[in-house]
């Protein structure tokens, strides 16, 4: 009977000590499965260079900022002459093999909609053209009243294919009214977007 | 893809089950082995928290190495206990049963994902290592299981 009860108390103690030993199995276990998932879900970005980007071109009016992937270009306007930069700025496919889809997407503009200053243009327009000089797409700003009209009017073009290694341009050109006043400064940004 | 912190996350596993399972074989192991194996695994934990401080610091081939090697430990360890049980203890049975069980599984499931994750990776790191180490533990293993099973093979020469 006395031997009987010595053994039970050992069972109990080995009972209790793996009852331990299992809970914080589990909380271990539980910790670095938690940790585990957290990495698997750790988003990745990897900085790179667009494939199609902005280049630096002639015409490039001056105070103009060129980047890969937008640019912010300050033009001149004349009163009642269309002012054209041939090549205002460039697009290139850096990619040697394959054709890629882009477009012309719309961020900023100041003077902003609603602004009396707005009135000091007609209008402003981003032409594309290939690298053969033919007409592909544009990007076009009108003003009616204080308010700039964009075409098309979601500020997004339709996508277009660029061919490889190819270099198109972008022509700009500018018009105001005959009663604008001088100085005032338009500043469009406008990025692309690559497929 | 596979994450090079997959093998701490096994290697903590095994670590837990040999804390269990010397648990419950605690007459034949010092009684401060179940606790140690506790550590051994927190240290996993360890291992996975440095990885997700440093996931942008630490380049793949140092993620890979620093959690493999706590993997090969963790192995280490199961072929180590297994050999206890058969040399030290001289239990024939158990240290069959405990190969059959818990050696061979582990090792062969270790060995699966290192190659999934050379495969995957694009063996960005010296395979050539990875295999000969793992062609020598399975080696090493079959011996010591060979000899195991039939302990006259040593006593033939």
């Amino acid at each position: 009977m006395k031997n009987l009860k010595i053994i039970s108390n050992i069972k109990l103690k080995k009972s209790s000590k793996f009852l331990i030993l299992l809970l914080a199995s589990i909380l271990v276990g539980t910790a670095n499965a938690a940790i585990f998932y957290s990495l698997t879900m750790q988003p990745q970005v990897i900085v790179s260079t667009p494939v199609i980007k902005f280049d630096h071109a002639d015409d490039e009016p001056a105070g103009s900022t060129v980047d890969d992937a937008w640019c912010s270009l300050t033009a001149k306007s004349y009163p009642n002459a269309t002012l054209t930069y041939e090549q205002a700025v460039n697009l290139i496919n850096t990619d040697s093999v394959n054709a890629h889809l882009f477009r012309l997407t719309y961020i900023s503009i100041t003077p902003a909609n609603g602004s009396a200053n707005v009135g000091n243009w007609t209008s402003i327009k981003f032409l594309v053209y290939s690298s053969t000089g033919d007409y592909v797409f544009s990007l076009n700003f009108t003003v009616s009243g204080n308010n700039w009209v964009l075409a098309p009017a979601s500020g997004q073009t339709a996508y277009y294919s660029i061919p490889a290694s190819t270099s198109w341009s972008i022509r700009l050109e500018t018009l105001s009214p005959a009663a604008a006043t001088e100085g005032e400064v338009c500043r469009i940004q406008i990025t692309v977007d690559v497929q | 893809m596979l994450l090079p912190e997959l093998f701490a996350l096994l290697s903590s596993d095994l670590f837990l089950l040999l804390s269990l399972l010397t648990c419950l074989l605690e007459e034949r192991f010092p009684k401060a082995v179940p606790y140690i194996y506790q550590v051994a695994a927190l240290m996993g934990f360890g291992h996975l928290a440095v990885s997700k401080m440093f996931l942008t610091v630490f380049d793949v081939d140092l993620r890979f190495w620093y959690n493999f090697f706590y993997l090969a430990v963790g192995l280490a360890n199961v072929v180590a206990v297994n050999l206890y049980l058969a040399v030290s203890k001289k239990t024939w049975i158990l240290a069959k049963v405990w190969s059959a069980s818990v050696t061979f599984p582990t090792v062969f499931i270790s060995i699966f994902f290192i190659y999934n994750y050379g495969y995957l990776q694009g063996a960005t790191f010296p395979m050539l290592t990875v295999d000969l180490i793992l062609m020598l533990a399975v080696v090493i293993l079959g011996i010591t299981v060979a000899v195991l099973l039939s302990p006259k093979l040593l006593r033939r020469r």
